[in-house]
C-alpha cells in the first residue's frame, strides 16, 4: 500500500511516502509560516522520488495536532482534499504520539523509558502527554506505537504545571525520562531544573517528522486500524477558539488618494 | 518563469473561503453556472457582531469537504474530478487563516486530479460576477464593489483589464453598516437589519456627513459612524428607524454620486453593482434611477451573485487559465492582495 504522510502541526512542514515496494521518501522544510506554500510541492516530490504519481497513493496519514492552528488546518485540509479527490481514506495521528515514537526511535536502548512529549502552544502554554515504554527498543527504521503506553491524554497546561508534574513524577529507580518536542526545547532550562539527573532532552526531534508519522501510521494500519472518510477528519485543537473580532485583521483600506496614504 | 495560457479549458471548479462563506461551484467556459453551493457561517458569528477569524477558519475546514462534494455532484461531475479541467481558488484578500484552507484544498484537489490550479483575486472575482449573469453589457463598465470587506470603484475596459478609480480610506461600506447596526442593537449582519428598519424611518431626520461627496473617487465612512454615535448620545429619544434611515441615505448618496460621476467620466456603457451591500434595496433603486437618467445600463446582480460565492471565482479562474496561465503549486495566500491595474 502506497502510504502518504502529511505533517504541518508545528514549525516543520513536509510529506513522506512509504511505497508498496518498501522504499521510503521524505521532504520537509523548517520554515515556520510557509506551510501553505511548501506542503503541496513536498507531496509531489515524495511521490516522484518513489517513482509513483499522486494518483497511485492509496492511504493518507495526517498529523491532526495538537499544534499551531493555521498549520494544522493547512495539513488537515490538504489531507482531506487529497483523500476526497483520490477516493481513499485518512488515518488521523496525534502530534504528541509522533513525537514520542520519534524520541524512542532516536534513543534506541532497551531500558524502560518514560517519554514526555511537549508541543509549544504559544501564549505561555504547552500541549503535553506522557508515555511509558517497556521492553525492547525499536530496530533501525522501526517504530513503536506509543499509544498503548500513553499515561495521560493530551493536555493544555502552563510550563509551571508541567514542571510540577515532572517534579512529582515517580519514574522508577532505573528509569530515564525522555522529554521531546518544541515545547521542551523552548522551556529546556526550567524543565532541566525540575529533575536533576534523569531527564534527557531529545534534541534531534523537536518537531514531529513526516517519516515517523508514516511509519507509525503503517504500524497502526498493519495492526488493524481503519482509515476514516475524508469528511470525518478534523484537527485536534485542544484549545477554545479566540472569539475576538479583530477589525484590524480585516481587509485594509483601498483608498487611492493622498489623504489615504497620509493616514 | 511566466505561465502559459492553457487552451481547451472548459469546466472549472471554484473554491471560495476568504471570509465567512464556505463556497464551491462548477462553471463551464467561464459563463455557465453548472452548480454553486454556499454554506454561510452567519449564525456562527452572529452573537459576536462580526466575523471571528479563528471560528471562520475552523468552520471552513469542516464545511469544505461536503460543500465541494455537493458542488461536483450537482454539476454532474464527481469527486474523482470527472470532466474538471482546472481548479480556481481565492487566494486574497481576506482572512489569512480562512484563505489558507481554500488554497490547501484547491492545490490538493489539483494534485489528485492532475489538473492545473489557479489563484484568483477575490476582488477580480466580484468583477466577473456581473459577467456571469449578463455577459453582453458592453465595454467599458464601471463596477461599484461594496461589501463588508471592500469598497471599490473600478473601471473594467475588458475582462482582465482594470483601473482602480477609488476605494475607502477607512471602513468598508458593509463594515460601517455592521458597526452602526451593532451600536443601534439591530444585530448582525448589519446591512439587511438596517435596510429593514430604515424602511419605516425618515431619511431626512438627521443630516449625517457625506464625506468627499464631490471630491475624487475615494470613500470614508468612519466619520459617518462617529456622527451616528454622537447623534444618538445627544438625542437618546431619537427613533432608531429615523437614525437608520438617515444613515443609510448618507451612505447610498455618496456611493451613487461617485459611481455615477465615474461612469460619466470614463464613458461607461453600464454601471454594475457587486458585493454584499449591492443587495441593499435603497442602493439598488437609486443606482437604477441614476443610470436611467444618464442613459446607461444598470446591472444589479441577484443577491446570490452579489454576496461571496465560488461561481465568480470559477469564472475569473477560467479566464485566467485560458488567458494568463496556471499558478505554481507553491501558491500561498495574500491577505492584503490588491487589484492590480492592468488597463
Ligand atoms: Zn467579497
Amino acid at each position: 500500500m502506497n502510504l502518504l504522510a502529511i505533517e504541518s502541526a508545528t514549525a516543520l512542514v513536509g510529506a513522506a511516502l512509504l511505497a508498496d515496494g518498501g522504499s521510503a521518501a521524505e521532504r520537509s522544510h523548517q520554515q515556520g509560516r510557509m506551510h501553505a506554500e511548501s506542503l503541496a510541492p513536498a507531496i509531489e516530490e515524495v511521490c516522484a522520488l518513489s517513482g509513483i504519481t499522486v494518483r497511485d497513493v492509496q492511504a493518507i496519514a495526517v498529523d491532526v495536532g495538537p499544534g499551531l492552528f493555521t498549520g494544522l488546518r493547512v495539513g488537515v485540509a490538504t489531507a482531506k482534499a487529497l483523500a476526497q479527490g483520490l477516493g481513499i481514506g485518512v488515518l488521523a495521528v496525534s502530534s504528541l504520539d509522533i513525537l514520542a515514537a520519534g524520541a524512542m526511535a532516536e534513543a534506541g536502548s532497551d531500558e524502560a523509558r518514560t517519554v514526555v512529549a511537549v508541543v509549544d502552544a504559544r501564549r505561555g502554554e504547552v500541549f503535553t502527554s506522557r508515555y511509558r515504554f517497556d521492553g525492547a527498543a525499536p530496530g533501525p527504521g522501526q517504530i513503536l506505537d506509543p499509544a498503548p503506553g500513553r499515561l495521560s491524554p493530551p493536555q493544555l497546561v502552563t510550563p509551571d504545571v508541567l514542571i510540577r508534574s515532572l517534579v512529582e513524577m515517580d519514574a522508577g529507580p532505573a528509569d530515564r525520562v525522555l522529554i521531546v518536542g518544541d515545547g521542551a526545547v523552548r522551556y529546556r532550562h526550567r524543565l532541566a531544573d525540575a529533575r536533576a539527573g534523569d531527564l534527557d532532552l531529545v534534541e534531534r526531534v523537536s518537531s514531529p517528522s513526516p517519516l515517523t508519522l508514516a511509519r507509525l501510521a503503517r504500524r497502526r494500519l498493519d495492526a488493524g486500524a481503519e482509515l476514516a472518510p475524508a469528511a470525518e477528519v478534523v484537527p485536534d485543537y485542544r484549545r477554545e477558539a479566540d472569539a475576538r473580532i479583530n477589525w484590524e485583521q480585516r481587509i485594509p483600506p483601498t483608498g487611492t488618494s493622498v489623504r489615504a496614504r497620509e493616514r | 518563469m511566466a505561465p502559459d495560457p492553457i487552451p481547451g479549458i472548459h469546466r472549472v471548479l471554484g473554491i471560495e473561503t476568504s471570509c465567512d462563506e464556505t463556497a464551491a461551484a462548477v462553471v463551464d467556459d467561464g459563463a455557465h453556472i453548472a452548480s454553486s453551493v454556499v454554506s454561510s457561517q452567519i449564525d456562527l458569528h452572529a452573537r459576536y457582531g462580526g466575523v471571528v477569524p479563528e471560528l471562520a477558519g475552523r468552520a471552513h475546514v469542516e464545511l469544505l469537504t461536503p460543500v465541494v462534494a455537493d458542488a461536483l455532484d450537482a454539476a454532474g461531475s464527481d469527486t474523482a474530478g470527472a470532466g474538471i479541467d482546472g481548479v480556481a481558488v481565492t487566494y486574497g484578500p481576506g482572512l489569512i487563516g480562512s484563505l489558507l484552507v481554500g488554497v490547501a484544498e484547491a492545490k490538493a484537489l489539483a494534485l489528485a486530479w492532475d489538473v492545473p490550479v489557479v489563484g484568483v483575486n477575490h476582488l477580480e472575482a466580484h468583477l466577473f460576477a456581473s459577467l456571469l449573469e449578463q455577459p453582453d453589457l458592453g465595454w467599458p463598465l464601471v463596477v461599484l464593489l461594496v461589501s463588508g470587506g471592500h469598497t471599490l470603484l473600478v473601471e473594467v475596459s475588458a475582462p482582465g483589464r482594470y483601473r482602480l478609480l477609488g476605494g475607502t480610506v477607512d471602513d468598508a461600506a458593509g463594515e460601517a453598516f455592521d458597526k452602526v447596526a451593532r451600536y443601534l442593537g439591530l444585530g448582525y449582519p448589519g446591512g439587511p437589519a438596517i435596510d429593514a428598519i430604515a424602511e419605516d424611518g425618515d431619511p431626512s431626520a438627521f443630516a449625517f456627513p457625506r464625506a468627499f461627496l464631490d471630491d475624487g473617487y475615494d470613500f470614508s465612512f468612519s466619520g459617518l459612524k462617529t456622527s451616528v454615535v454622537n447623534t444618538v448620545r445627544k438625542h437618546p429619544e431619537a427613533a432608531t428607524a429615523d437614525v437608520a434611515a438617515s444613515f443609510r441615505q448618507a451612505v447610498v448618496d455618496v456611493l451613487v454620486a461617485k459611481a455615477r460621476r465615474a461612469a460619466r467620466e470614463v464613458g461607461a456603457k453600464a454601471l454594475c453593482l457587486a458585493g454584499g451591500v449591492a443587495a441593499n434595496s435603497l442602493l439598488r433603486s437609486r443606482a437604477q434611477e441614476a443610470c436611467a437618467e444618464d442613459g446607461i445600463g444598470a446591472f444589479l446582480p441577484t443577491r446570490a451573485l452579489c454576496t461571496d460565492n465560488a461561481a465568480m471565482v470559477a469564472a475569473a479562474g477560467w479566464w485566467r487559465l485560458a488567458n494568463v496561465g496556471p499558478s505554481p503549486l507553491t501558491l500561498g495566500a495574500d491577505p492584503n492582495l490588491r487589484l492590480v491595474p492592468t488597463a
